[in-house]
């Protein structure tokens, strides 16, 4: 029995298919919310898996999108999500810190997994996934390299929390005054870490602290965090489909309970 | 009236206030419009003018920004840009209070912003208990009486104010009733609740008094529907319609409320023997459990936890007015009160000028998953 899990996110959508708790595919589309990227993560991970839509039992949608992708049994919210996927890659999490395409999440988890508390950012997008993107394109690098070149850097040079308008002028002073790149990528990094790490200690930190959404893959701010909050931080190659995972998860446990 | 048919009464009332204003200035009645937070309602009652709430709208901000900063309530703004735009025309004077910083700054505002309609101070007291206290309060209300009779031409008698304060008694009766039974009926939705709450300020007392009397009896009448799942709110406002849908939506029954403009309105009733004037001093002397009321001992948070559990609300929803800072300054104290007796808290910010109410949706759907 297949169980589908979609996270339809600001600007990727993620497709997992669960067979007896394993993961038989998955599937990642750099086109979100109002575009065709759902419905092509979730055949690109029916393909993967050797499956047919008839083989689904249950899909469950999560993310910015769960309401708008029609293909969905059930729906449940991005941090309920987190929540259960954080919990099946690390059974141990007590936080887990999501860094979205545009929105920053918290979530207390107690012993079983469950969601004890949870707290999101403000509307705006510094410490988000999208003030990386204007950050990289500031650089004219790609995004991926901010983690390379945060890990070359002697200094980190200082870049504002508050605001991603201020703080991409800052980045262009910074250049402009001969701050080497490197020292600005750490800068910039750290800029998300300490918006996030607030936002974290709001709610409270308890270990395990683990990351989730595809800022986690960014090494750069995962070190910035983990200084920021006096924590190491878990983090696994899956933390970006953690939402779709925990979407199929849930699939899962409602069509038991029915 | 069935209670559905009482029920669409009070929605036209709320959702349409010019229209209600309309009737009244047709029928040859004056009105005065009240600012939030209190206002001294009984007294323009008695001189037989129409008291009608200007708690402001979900409207565009533009005008208002030439007299307010942007990070300020948009509570205030608002009804600043409704007077700017003619929303209020007709009314013969406003009554503001001084009961936050951002009010003082509307009633100095609208002197210059809507010269058309009188700007009337009620300055009430930091400390408001005690002779001291009672007496600056009681000032206040004369100076309110002497620029009302000026706005008017309105005449004040003391035995009058005696009259309306037995019927804003009635009416506060009326509400703290209504308001416990809808906590046993999920089937009358947020956006019914607040609709109920929300007319109170747009219809003369007498007559919601009657409406909400018919309602309570046709309710006991009918049978509750299944239960939901039980919140209690917090905040100064909670009438967004996208916002009471998502609690709709998401099977939330909001069973109890500490919103200003909704129960905290009518907790305090007014002795009804002696000098009406000192009455109404003492009664606002009374009054607490507000984030816009100086307390020493901030009872406000253990008032929340109390009346939570005591109408069996599985988690309160701080609905906070962004950059009310009255509020603001209350949320830690709330939040700590209520996790330390075991109530999930959430908090969700509006304005008067929010329209994606996506990350609300979010944040209440995974509240509920807590809950559950």
């Amino acid at each position: 029995m297949l169980f589908a899990g979609i996270d339809v996110g600001s600007t990727t959508s993620k497709c997992i298919l669960l067979r007896d708790g394993e993961i038989v595919g998955s599937a990642l589309v750099d086109m979100g919310i109002g575009t065709a990227g759902p419905e092509e993560a979730y055949s690109q991970t029916l393909t993967a898996a050797g499956a047919g839509p008839e083989d689904i039992a249950c899909c469950a949608a999560t993310g910015y999108g769960r309401a708008t992708w029609k293909g969905a049994d059930l729906t449940i919210s991005e941090l309920t999500a987190h929540g259960l996927g954080n919990h099946f890659l690390f059974p141990d999490a007590r936080t887990v810190i999501d860094i979205g395409g545009q929105d920053a999440k918290v979530i207390q988890l107690d012993a079983d997994g469950r969601m004890a508390n949870f707290v999101m950012n403000d509307k705006c997008a510094a410490g988000t996934g999208r003030f990386l993107e204007v950050m990289a394109n500031v650089l004219r690098i790609p995004i991926g390299d901010l983690e390379v070149l945060a890990a070359q850097a002697e200094h980190t040079a200082p870049i504002s929390s508050t605001c991603t308008v201020f703080a991409e002028s800052e980045v262009i002073s910074q250049l402009a005054s001969g701050t080497p790149v490197a020292d600005v990528v750490a800068g910039i990094c750290a800029s998300v870490a300490s918006r996030v790490a607030a936002l974290a200690k709001r709610s409270g930190v308890k270990e395990q602290v683990c990351m989730s959404g595809g800022v986690a893959q960014n090494g750069g701010v995962r070190r910035a965090l983990e200084q920021a909050l006096g924590v190491s931080i878990a983090y696994s190659p899956q933390a970006q489909m953690a939402g779709a995972l925990g979407a199929a998860l849930h699939a899962c446990q409602r069509f038991h309970r029915r | 009236m069935t209670a559905q048919e009482l029920l669409r009464r009070f929605h036209t009332a709320a959702a349409d206030p010019k229209g209600q204003m309309k009737q009244y200035l047709e029928a040859g009645e004056k009105v005065v419009l009240t600012a939030p937070v209190y206002t001294p309602e009984e007294i323009i009652h008695s001189m037989g003018l129409v008291p009608m709430g200007a708690w402001g709208a979900d409207v565009p901000l533009e005008g208002s920004k030439e007299y307010f900063p942007s990070f300020i309530c948009s509570v205030m703004q608002s009804i600043l840009e409704l007077g700017m735009k003619g929303g209020y025309e007709g009314a013969s004077a406003i009554v503001i209070p001084s009961l936050c910083d951002s009010l003082k700054c509307l009633g100095q505002n609208w002197k210059y912003a809507v010269p058309s309609i009188p700007f009337i101070p009620m300055t009430y007291p930091q400390n408001r208990w005690g002779t001291v206290g009672t007496s600056f309060t009681r000032a206040g209300y004369e100076r309110v009486i002497a620029d009302l009779e000026k706005a008017t031409g309105a005449e004040f008698d003391p035995a009058k104010l005696t009259q309306s304060i037995k019927v804003y008694n009635a009416h506060n009766a009326a509400m703290r009733k209504v308001d416990e039974a809808l906590a046993h009926h999920p089937e009358i939705t947020a956006a019914q609740r607040s609709d109920l709450f929300k007319s109170a300020f747009f219809m003369k007392k007498e007559e919601h008094t009657a409406l909400v009397e018919e309602l309570l009896a046709a309710l006991e009448g009918q049978e509750p529907a299944a239960g939901k799942l039980k919140v209690m709110t917090t905040g100064i406002l909670c009438d967004s319609p996208a916002l009471l849908d998502i609690f709709d939506d998401l099977g939330l029954h909001i069973a109890a409320d500490d919103v200003a403009a909704q129960s905290r309105q009518y907790r305090v009733d007014c002795a009804e023997d002696g000098d009406p004037l000192d009455a109404l001093a003492e009664k606002f002397a009374a009054m607490g459990n507000c984030s816009v009321l100086y307390d020493p001992d901030k009872k406000r948070p253990r008032t929340i936890v109390e009346q939570a559990k005591a109408r069996g609300a599985q988690g309160v929803v701080v609905v906070l007015t962004k950059f009310c800072d009255p509020e603001e300054f209350d949320v830690p104290f709330i939040k700590r009160a209520c996790q330390a007796a075991g109530l999930p808290v959430a908090l969700v910010e509006i304005d008067r000028q929010m329209v994606n109410f996506e990350q609300a949706r979010t944040l209440l759907e995974t509240f509920r998953d807590v809950l559950e």
